[in-house]
């Protein structure tokens, strides 16, 4: 008998200790954010969307080399002094935001952004084409600051 | 219903319409004046549910729809579910499976008649208000029942089995809870129960002696048993029965489930305000502007207070359900009536 109280007892108070427990969650500010209004302040080193600077890539491919999962395709037309990049294009459906280009890269040109969300209704929308046919970029250093193009300062040998 | 009878009188003037007319199109006005309550409140609780959810659980809850914290949120949710299709299951019982609905809505709105809002303001005074609004609301379980044998569906009819056993088990504290008030008020009018209430805060039933604060607590927990609700809402369990005993329904079909749960929900309150809370009654002296809105703002603290439990408690199991039905509201329930019949002879004077 004595139990049976101490039992309905134990339940009232222990639902207004619950009751208690979410009141104080009403009270407190919410930890979501409204998304696209508010955002997260994301880590300096955070791993986005891959992004190509054209200005400044010279289509060396060490990039196309590194990466694990060859997503990113390069194309080249002409030898030398005429060497264009005609295509240089990013597959996201492959990358697994490594961050292993970036570290090749002679120019830095080619960098992880902080784009996350880039939600699209098509698969095939997802390969990035950073550079169109119509306007290729020169890889020569020569040709490069011809046309204004970043070249990159020559590298000293420290033996 | 007489000040709306008497209102539709003057407007044709005195003496053109038959009493009979009269009283249908009064009977009518009130049924819309109900039907209309009905829909408001299942539109401002879903989103106040969806509101102190979110809180509850440290997030925002709907914030995007008509700019200020998604107040048009429960009008999109409306549109979207007129525009769903209406689909009934090959193997349904088409004719019961149409009805059940109805049954479940009009068994809500047929006890909303007897809600005393404001002096005067009930729909019908009936002698035995506190009896039939018992009477009228468990023809839900029959709804319950009707929708979940019709749909054919193994999950419908465990909700509806559940959704009725349970319901018909918590009618019986739920009505033990009231009888008390009944001895005191010595009457089952509502409108006599809310003016025997009158005239301070220590009139209130709830609070006129402990065996009724018990009662009060004992019916307030039994009524969240009788609208299905968590921590009682076995005959729908998400995460159990799909849906319960409305998984097969969709489009308008659905809305009447969400609209008859939801003025249940309310109906509930306000059975709780009238019997137990005073009513129209408030502590402040000298303030005495619509009364109305007075029980309207405790049956929507107790609405909030149903939410409230809702999203703190887990769902209790079917042999818990019935030991705190059978083995401890209904005995104590029963110490209670007792003990205010005690109360009575020994403290109150009769008048």
């Amino acid at each position: 008998m004595r139990q049976y109280f101490a039992d309905i007892w134990h339940a009232l108070m222990s639902t207004f200790q619950g009751m208690g427990i979410t009141i104080k969650h009403v009270v407190k500010k919410p930890v979501t954010l409204q998304y696209p209004d508010e955002r997260w302040v994301l880590p300096e080193r955070f791993r986005g969307f891959v992004h190509l600077d054209t200005n400044r890539c010279n289509a060396c491919l060490q990039c196309a080399k590194a990466c694990p999962v060859s997503c990113i395709y390069i194309d080249t037309e002409g030898k030398g002094v005429d060497r264009y990049m005609t295509r240089y294009a990013v597959d996201f459906n492959k990358c697994i935001w490594c961050g292993l280009c970036n570290e090749p890269c002679p120019t830095n040109a080619i960098t992880m952004s902080h784009d996350y969300d880039h939600a699209l209704y098509f698969r095939q929308k997802l390969v990035y084409e950073f550079v169109s046919p119509e306007r290729p970029i020169p890889t020569h250093k020569q040709k490069r600051a011809e046309m204004g193009f970043f070249v990159e300062e020559e590298e000293e040998d420290h033996g | 219903m007489e000040q709306v009878t008497a209102l539709f009188a003057r407007i044709a003037g005195a003496g053109t319409l038959s009493p009979q007319l009269l009283l249908w199109l009064g009977a009518l006005t009130m049924a819309l004046i109900m039907a209309l309550v009905m829909a408001a409140c299942a539109i401002v609780f879903t989103w106040a549910e969806r509101k102190v959810a979110g809180f509850i659980q440290s997030r925002y809850g709907p914030m995007r729809v008509g700019r200020w914290h998604g107040i048009a949120q429960p009008i999109a949710d409306m549109l979207k579910i007129l525009q769903k299709e209406d689909i009934i299951p090959a193997d349904a019982d088409r004719k019961f499976f149409i009805l059940a609905p109805f049954v479940l809505f009009i068994g809500s709105l047929m006890a909303w008649a007897a809600i005393p809002f404001a002096p005067g303001f009930v729909a019908a005074d009936l002698d035995m208000g506190l009896l039939y609004i018992f009477a009228a609301s468990s023809l839900v379980t029959i709804g319950i029942l009707m929708s979940g044998w019709a749909s054919n569906n193994k999950w419908s009819l465990y909700g509806a089995a559940r959704g009725a056993a349970q319901i018909v088990s918590y009618e019986i504290p739920l009505a033990l809870a009231v009888v008390p008030v009944v001895l005191y008020a010595g009457s089952l009018n509502m409108t006599d129960i809310v003016v025997a209430q009158q005239g301070g805060i220590w009139k209130w039933f709830a609070l006129r002696n402990p065996f009724l604060f018990v009662s009060f607590l004992i019916y307030f927990l039994a009524s969240i048993a009788e609208v299905n609700r968590t921590p009682f809402d076995l005959p729908e369990t998400e995460s159990e029965l799909v849906a319960g005993y409305h998984t097969e329904y969709s489009g308008m079909r659905f809305a009447f489930f969400f609209l008859a749960e939801y003025a249940n929900l309310f109906l509930v309150s306000c059975i709780a305000t009238a019997v137990f809370l005073g009513g129209w009654g408030h502590p402040v002296p000298g303030l005495n502007f619509a009364p109305a809105l007075v029980f309207l703002a405790k049956a929507v603290l107790l609405v909030l207070a149903q939410i409230w439990i809702r999203w703190t408690l887990p769902r209790l199991r079917v042999d818990q359900l019935m030991h705190v039905c059978w083995k401890v509201m209904i005995p104590l329930a029963l110490v209670c009536l007792a003990g205010s019949g005690v109360w009575m002879l020994a403290f109150v004077r009769f008048a």
